[in-house]
């Protein structure tokens, strides 16, 4: 009998694997949206922008990223809006976090209008978004007129938001 | 959820072994042929403590030879499977056929040990109720949850399992018998890239393999046709 039992044992060890009901970290999430900046004399040269900070703009309320707090870059990961298919953020050039003033530096808004897809990841982690971008401004479509300040232009790269690999946005300053 | 299939596995020896010692004096379990009837009361203790869970089979054998018996179960399940991004219902029906071959052949017992195999076919649906759009960077914009429902109809999956068992019987005729299985499924069909995240008859499904257990504790008769 005892042979059986150990038998019986193993099956239930197995039984009782329940470890891929925990979302793993290290699991591919919704993809970042991926913006890098270039010359706006010279449109094929990456050129660093210096204190960069960027806050997002959710029901007039803007929210600092935290990566994103005045750093020299020449490539940033922003996440887009998941329950809405537009998203705004102001981007500002000569941030400083000591200043209290919101926003800090020089402010220019970004607008962002895109279709959401979902996809299944696993049982897990359910569904992430990927994103596919219909438009980039850099002002606000609801003022009237859009007053541009740093940034001349916005282009888009890559239409197809799927992964953190590539560069999404183009940005000439 | 951990130590629920570990308690009632024990129960089940302490159940068997106490009925084992009270049952009655006949050694001639072994020798009995006919057809047995049983169902799972697994399923409907699981049924009525668990709010997530309803289920029913029933399931019948004929002994063809001293060692060969065919098994076929039917059965019904519905189960909500829940977590922090995923909230789906699966609800359907399922059928097993297959042999088991009698282990023991010691006659002074009312056990009779088994293993074997079966095929199981299922048909389901699926419902994913409500997510949660997994987002690392959520705090930012906040988390995206839909309430939209996701209805995949008309699902299937065939499988193969093994099966190891015992059934003691504890009144004349009446047997009371426990059985682990272990599974794989051969083929399945997703709709929208989902997974089938459980399959009636089957058990809940892994993403990273095929494999999947049960577990049956059931009750069954005997109608003894020929009594050698």
């Amino acid at each position: 009998m005892n042979k059986y039992l150990v038998l019986f044992l193993i099956i239930l060890t197995i039984y009782n694997c329940e470890s891929d009901d925990i979302c793993p970290e290290s699991t591919l999430t919704t993809p970042r949206l991926i913006v890098t900046f270039y010359d706006e004399e010279n449109p094929e040269e990456r050129k660093n922008i210096e204190s960069l900070g960027v806050y997002i703009v959710k029901n007039n309320e803007l929210m600092l990223i935290s990566e994103i707090n005045g750093i020299n870059t020449d490539s940033i990961a922003i996440p887009l809006r998941d329950d809405e298919s537009v998203s705004n953020f102001k981007f500002c050039k000569d941030f400083s976090e000591d200043v209290t003033v919101i926003p800090s530096g020089l402010p220019n808004h970004v607008y962002f209008d895109y279709e959401i897809n979902e996809t299944f990841i696993s049982r897990a982690c359910g569904f992430i978004n990927n994103y596919n971008l219909s438009i980039a401004l850099p002002y606000d479509p609801l003022d009237t007129p859009g007053p541009t300040n740093w940034i001349s232009e916005l282009i888009i790269l890559n239409n197809s938001v799927t992964n953190e690999n590539q560069s999404h946005v183009k940005i000439l300053h | 959820m951990k130590i629920n299939p570990m308690s009632r596995f024990f129960t089940s020896i302490i159940l068997t072994l106490t009925f084992n010692s009270f049952s009655a004096s006949t050694n001639d379990t072994i020798e009995k042929f006919g057809i047995r009837a049983g169902i799972d009361i697994q399923k409907i203790i699981k049924s009525a403590t668990d709010n997530d869970y309803t289920g029913l089979s029933i399931s019948g054998d004929i002994r063809l030879k001293e060692s060969l018996y065919i098994f076929s179960e039917l059965g019904n399940e519905e189960k909500i499977i829940s977590n922090y991004y995923l909230n789906s219902t699966v609800k359907g029906s399922y059928l097993k056929c297959g042999v088991n071959f009698k282990l023991n052949n010691d006659i002074r017992t009312q056990n009779i040990v088994y293993s074997g195999f079966n095929l199981g076919f299922s048909q389901f649906d699926q419902r994913v109720n409500s997510y949660t759009i997994y987002n690392t960077s959520s705090i930012y914009w906040g988390e995206s949850i839909i309430t939209d429902a996701i209805n995949l109809t008309d699902l299937k999956a065939f499988w193969l399992e093994l099966v190891f068992g015992l059934k003691t019987e504890i009144l004349n005729n009446l047997f009371l018998g426990f059985e682990l299985q272990l599974k794989n499924i051969l083929k399945q069909n997703n709709k929208q890239g989902i997974t089938n995240l459980y399959v009636p008859g089957f058990n809940r499904t892994y993403d990273s393999s095929n494999l999947g257990a049960g577990f049956s504790y059931s009750i069954s008769y005997l109608i003894p046709v020929v009594k050698k």
